[in-house]
This record gives C-alpha cells, sequence and structure tokens, in this order.
C-alpha cells in the first residue's frame, strides 16, 4: 500500500495572493528586525535578550503591558456581549442605527480618538465634571495620565472588535433553541449558561483574540492617554528606535512582544478547538 | 363525563391588525391525541406556542391539569414541545439532549441516566447516544427530539408537524411509531399537522381549523364523514359536488332541484337556499340499487390507484363527480358512455353554496 500523501486543498490557492502580500511586506522586514535582535558583531547571540530580561525595570514593562491588555480586553468584553445580542435582537432602524454606531467610529483616526479622550479625562474635563455633580466624587479626579484613563480610552476604541464577532455568532443562534430549553424547564439563567453561552464562545474568543493583540501592541493611545512615564513593551520599542537609537533593544522588545501575541494567539486557538471537541 | 385535562378557552391572539386566532376554544382529556389540521397559515403554531406559554394571548385563558397557567412562564409548565425544525441543541450530544431537561430539573444522576438510556430506547436511538446530533438525519433528529420532550414526563406533549420535512415513506413508519409509543406512555398530546391523512389516522379527535378559528372538533370518522362545514368537506378527503337549489326541506333532510335531477341529502337548509350536494367517492354506487339518488353522467376518465379505481364524470360546469371503488362491475365501462350511479341520502351532505371554499 503507498502512503497516503497529505494534498493540499486546491482552494488554498485562492489566498496565495494574501499569503504573497504579506510574506514580502511584513514577514521578510519583520525577520530582518528580529534577526537584529539576537545578532551581534560576531554572529548569532542570545546575549540581548539575556541582558533585556536581566533588567527588573522591562519585567515591569511587561506587566505593564499584560495588564493593561487584560483589563482592555476584560472592559470590552463586559461592554461588548450585552451590546452584540442587542445588536442581533433589534431589527429595522434601531438595529441600523446602532451598527453605525459601532461601525462608523472605525473610520475616525486613533489619533484624534486619543486627543478626544484627554479632553474627557482632564481634571476639568466631562467626565470628572459629570461625577461631580453626580455625587460619585468629592472633587474633580485627573484620569488623564493613569492607568483607568488608558483602558477607558483603549477599551473605547477597540470595542468594535469585541463586538463584532460576538454578534456573527448570536445572528446564527437560532432562537427556538432558548425556547425549547424553557420548555424542558430550563430557567432563563440556566438557560444562558447551557445554550446561549455556549454557542458564543466561539465569538467571544475570536474577540478577546482581537482585543488582546490590538491592546498589547497600541502605542498612540497609550502615548497620548498614559505619556512616556508609564512604559508597555510597544511604547518601549517606539522609544528605543526614535528617541534612544538602540536597534539591538528596540528588536530584543518587539521579539519578546511578538512572543506574547503569538502565545496569546495560538493559546486561544487551541483553548477554542478544546471547547469545540468538548461542547 | 371524563373532564378536559386541557382548556383552552376563549383564546385570541392579534399580530398588529392580523387576527391570527379568533375566540378558540379547546378541551383535550387525559392521555387523549388530539390533532389540529388546517391550512398554512391558519394559527395552529400560534395556537401550539400559546399553550407552551412561548406566546401570550390577547384573551383567553389556558387551563392544564385543573390549574390556570395562562400567565405562567413556560419553564414551570410542564409541557412539552417538538418543534417543526426540532430545535436540538448543536453543540450536545444526543444523549446530553435528551438529558438537558432532567438536568435543568437538578434530577438525581442516576435517574437522569436511567432515563434517557429508557427513552432513547424507546426511540430506536440508543446506539447514537454519543453521537453529535449534527451528524443525524432528519428522521433520527426527530426520535431525539421526540425522547429529549418525553424524558421529563410532561404533562403535556405538544407537536408542530414533527414530520413534515420527512420523506413520505419514513414519515408512514414514524407515524405508527409515535402513535404506539404515545398509548404506551398514556401520553396526553396535541399534534399539529396541514395533512389531513395523517390527522385521520393519528388522532383520537381532530379539530379543523380555518382562518383562526375551529371549524369542527370530532372524531376522524365524524369529520371525514360528518363534515360540519363546507371547509372541512373541501379540506379533508375528495368529494363529488353537484350544485343546485333547495326546493323542500323537512327535518333533517332537504331536497335540491339540480341540472342532473331531484336529489335529497342530509342538512338544515331553507328552501330557495342556493346549495350543493357533496358525497364521498366511495359512497356512490357504480349501477343503480345504493340508494335512492340515482344520476347517469357519461365517463371520463380511470385512474388506477392501486388498491382501488378512481373514476371521473363529465357532471357539468362547476360541478364534479367522483367515484371510488374497489372493483369494477362487469359494465361497459368506455370513456364518454353513459353510466348510472346511485348513492343513498343519508350518505349525502347538503351545504349553502356561498360556504364552499
Ligand atoms: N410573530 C409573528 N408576527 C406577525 N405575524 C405572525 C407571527 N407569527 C405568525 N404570524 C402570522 O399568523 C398567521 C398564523 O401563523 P401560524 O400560527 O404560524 O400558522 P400555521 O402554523 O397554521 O401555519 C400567519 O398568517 C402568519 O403569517
Ligand atoms: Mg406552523
Amino acid at each position: 500500500m503507498k502512503p497516503r500523501r497529505e494534498r493540499i486543498d486546491p482552494v488554498a490557492w485562492l489566498a496565495l495572493p494574501a499569503v504573497a502580500y504579506l510574506a514580502l511586506v511584513y514577514a521578510l522586514p519583520l525577520i530582518m528586525l528580529l534577526a537584529r535582535g539576537v545578532m551581534g558583531p560576531k554572529g548569532f547571540t542570545i546575549e540581548p535578550l539575556a541582558s533585556f530580561l536581566s533588567d527588573p525595570f522591562n519585567w515591569q514593562v511587561i506587566a505593564n503591558t499584560l495588564k493593561i491588555a487584560a483589563l482592555v480586553t476584560v472592559v470590552c468584553l463586559l461592554i461588548g456581549y450585552p451590546t452584540a445580542f442587542a445588536l442581533a435582537w433589534s431589527s429595522g432602524w434601531t438595529q441600523v442605527v446602532l451598527l453605525a454606531a459601532i461601525i462608523l467610529p472605525l473610520s475616525v483616526g486613533v489619533v484624534v480618538k486619543a486627543f478626544a479622550w484627554q479632553i474627557v479625562l482632564r481634571r476639568d474635563g466631562i467626565l470628572s465634571q459629570l461625577m461631580v455633580s453626580l455625587g460619585v466624587w468629592d472633587e474633580p479626579v485627573r484620569l488623564l495620565f493613569t492607568e483607568t484613563g488608558l483602558v477607558l480610552g483603549a477599551a473605547n476604541v477597540f470595542l468594535p472588535f469585541m463586538i463584532l464577532p460576538i454578534y456573527s455568532v448570536v445572528r446564527l443562534i437560532d432562537p427556538r433553541l432558548a425556547e425549547a430549553a424553557a420548555t424542558l424547564g430550563a430557567t432563563p439563567v440556566y438557560r444562558f449558561r447551557r445554550i446561549v453561552l455556549p454557542l458564543t464562545l466561539p465569538g467571544v474568543l475570536a474577540g478577546v483574540v482581537f482585543v488582546f493583540s490590538l491592546s498589547i501592541a497600541m502605542y498612540v493611545i497609550p502615548s497620548l492617554l498614559i505619556g512616556d512615564r508609564y512604559q508597555t513593551l510597544a511604547t518601549l520599542v517606539g522609544r528605543s528606535f526614535l528617541f534612544m537609537r538602540n536597534e539591538q533593544l528596540g528588536s530584543t522588545t518587539a521579539t519578546v512582544l511578538l512572543v506574547l501575541a503569538v502565545a496569546v494567539v495560538v493559546g486561544s486557538g487551541v483553548l477554542a478547538r478544546r471547547l469545540g471537541r468538548s461542547a | 363525563m371524563m373532564p378536559d385535562f386541557l382548556t383552552i378557552a376563549g383564546a385570541a391572539k392579534f399580530f398588529g391588525a392580523a387576527r391570527v386566532l379568533d375566540n378558540v376554544d379547546l378541551g383535550v382529556k387525559r392521555a387523549e391525541f388530539v390533532s389540529l389540521l388546517g391550512p398554512s397559515g391558519c394559527g395552529k403554531t400560534t395556537l401550539l406556542r400559546i399553550v407552551a406559554g412561548l406566546l401570550t394571548p390577547d384573551a383567553g385563558t389556558v387551563r392544564l391539569d385543573n390549574a390556570d397557567i395562562t400567565r405562567r412562564p413556560p419553564h414551570h409548565r410542564d409541557i412539552g414541545v417538538v418543534f417543526q425544525n426540532y430545535a436540538l441543541f448543536p453543540h450536545l450530544t444526543v444523549a446530553e439532549n435528551v438529558a438537558f431537561g432532567l438536568e435543568a430539573r437538578r434530577a438525581p444522576r442516576g435517574e437522569t441516566r436511567a432515563a434517557v438510556a429508557r427513552f432513547l430506547g424507546l426511540v430506536h436511538m440508543s446506539e447514537f447516544a454519543d453521537r453529535s446530533v449534527r451528524a443525524l438525519s432528519g428522521g433520527q433528529q426527530q426520535r431525539v427530539a421526540v425522547a429529549r420532550a418525553l424524558a421529563v414526563r410532561p404533562k403535556l406533549l405538544l407537536l408542530d408537524e414533527p414530520f413534515s420535512a420527512l420523506d413520505r415513506k419514513l414519515r408512514e413508519t414514524m407515524q405508527i411509531e409515535l402513535k404506539r409509543l404515545l398509548r404506551e406512555l398514556s401520553t396526553t398530546a396535541v399534534f399539529v399537522t396541514h395533512d389531513q391523512d395523517e390527522a385521520l389516522m393519528m388522532s383520537d379527535r381532530i379539530a379543523v381549523m380555518n382562518r383562526g378559528t375551529i371549524e369542527q372538533l370530532a372524531d376522524p370518522a365524524t369529520v371525514y364523514h360528518r363534515p360540519a362545514t363546507g371547509f372541512v368537506l373541501g379540506f379533508v378527503g375528495l368529494s363529488s359536488r353537484i350544485a343546485g337549489e333547495v326546493v323542500a326541506a323537512a327535518g333533517e333532510e332537504v331536497v335540491l332541484a339540480t341540472p342532473r335531477g331531484k336529489l335529497r341529502a342530509a342538512g338544515t337548509l331553507a328552501s330557495g337556499t342556493k346549495a350543493f350536494v357533496a358525497v364521498r367517492p366511495e359512497r356512490i354506487r357504480l349501477g343503480a340499487g345504493g340508494g335512492d339518488n340515482e344520476l347517469e353522467l357519461p365517463l371520463r376518465d380511470i385512474v388506477f390507484q392501486g388498491s382501488k379505481m378512481q373514476l371521473h364524470f363529465d357532471a357539468g360546469e362547476g360541478d364534479q363527480v367522483i367515484v371510488e371503488a374497489a372493483q369494477l362491475p362487469g359494465l361497459p365501462l368506455a370513456p364518454g358512455a353513459p353510466v348510472k350511479l346511485s348513492f343513498a341520502p343519508a350518505d349525502a351532505l347538503a351545504f349553502a353554496l356561498d360556504a364552499k371554499p
């Protein structure tokens, strides 16, 4: 018997333009950049990486990056999950308006949005004024240049990337499934836990991966909302190249950032598969 | 008399300005199998959803087992539903689908496992227990949906056209199986269908629905042989019909003058009413001797139907005469040749002509 050879599905050739484009303008420069992180004057070396990891400051930067990305993802999930249902279950004009409200902001540049949030988060900004007039805060508080302000601003910018994938799976759920569960004696909470939540998990996972990878790598938003006293991996990459002119440090930092991002994406992929199998 | 187990009284439902259910009354006895039969769009699913608690009626009450459940949410009603598209949970296996209702009621684990095994066995799906429901055929999905609904032993089972997606051969098998299963379990069931043969063969009683009302609620033989309205007559089974005018009325019988002669029929219509006489095809005899009503009409076609022959006659404008016979008598039956037909006045029904569907 001949060994069966793994054949490539001919349909995969349709992805050729995309793959070629990405290889040329993304992968190639990226490899060249990363190579600098591990290439010294005497060839291959892990010395830059080792010295990067031996510096406690850099560990603080990694912690900052992961903490902000995790918080942004959680905020987006808490706001985005119910919004996706509102979007999927509304109809007519309500749905059109909601969809426009979620998609149109994508056409406003990140810089513009970040500056807008600067105005919102200032000590005399509208958020502070609102909280004081509602009596929640005793006196005006500056959220600009704080972690809270950064998370709020970034969550706002990345929210559509959480809502849209969840919306796309909610739309496909047959409403009769929840009705069938109800006639079998399931309370609304039980219905949500056993039927709706598991069926929306693929969308949740996609949204989490989008928002986490976007926020782990964001540069403009932290630059404008928290300033350079607070460093994340992405702002450190920028500083290394632009201000410190330290290409070695920049490349090493970029490598660490990339490894973290890839770990999250691959990890979620594995998780999704496992959920898909057990569910 | 045994009191009704399920009672629907004065149920009404509007969607916008459209009246979808109009003052519907229906009583179902314990362990009875009642069909809601009617054309698509007549409100069958709407009525079923009101009973299940998935839709609130605009008027009327629903009582089950001596309790008013009109405002009770579906998860407290104890009513099982087999949906038209089955609505199986796609992310669960066959066994998990069947276990769902018991788990939702926090039944002990052992009891759940026993019920799942028992009901999968009853619908002949035991060997598929660990399969994903996505991998099942239509007939298998239908069995799982029935097992899932029955596993919690609901007080009432509702089925919304459960066989409509199956091919005919499989449908007939499933009809017999389901009927037997529900009888074994003494399940009270309300069954929705637009298929008259299905309703006639499966039901203890049939509620024939038309445009949001129940036109007749009776056992299959009565619905077939004594349809209450022209609509029921036309919807359930074939019939011959000859139009005319009532010329005499006495008690339960009328005499119609038709272009084919005078015909006597059961009915209570006033003299002068434009009406038609309807007779089921198997109640007309080829030749004389079938009863006091006699006709002579030219034969048009003979249609062979396996167990019986169907003969179509030229009856004139707007009328039709169809006769069914198990075998043809030794008459010369050539198309175009006049044939003598006869039927008993008791087998003929008179309906006012405006009631013709
Ligand atoms: N949610 C709804 N909104 C508006 N009209 C509806 C709705 N559900 C059903 N209808 C209308 O009510 C009528 C009866 O529907 P239905 O009960 O599904 O009929 P059946 O099950 O007998 O085919 C139909 O004309 C249908 O278009
Ligand atoms: Mg229907």
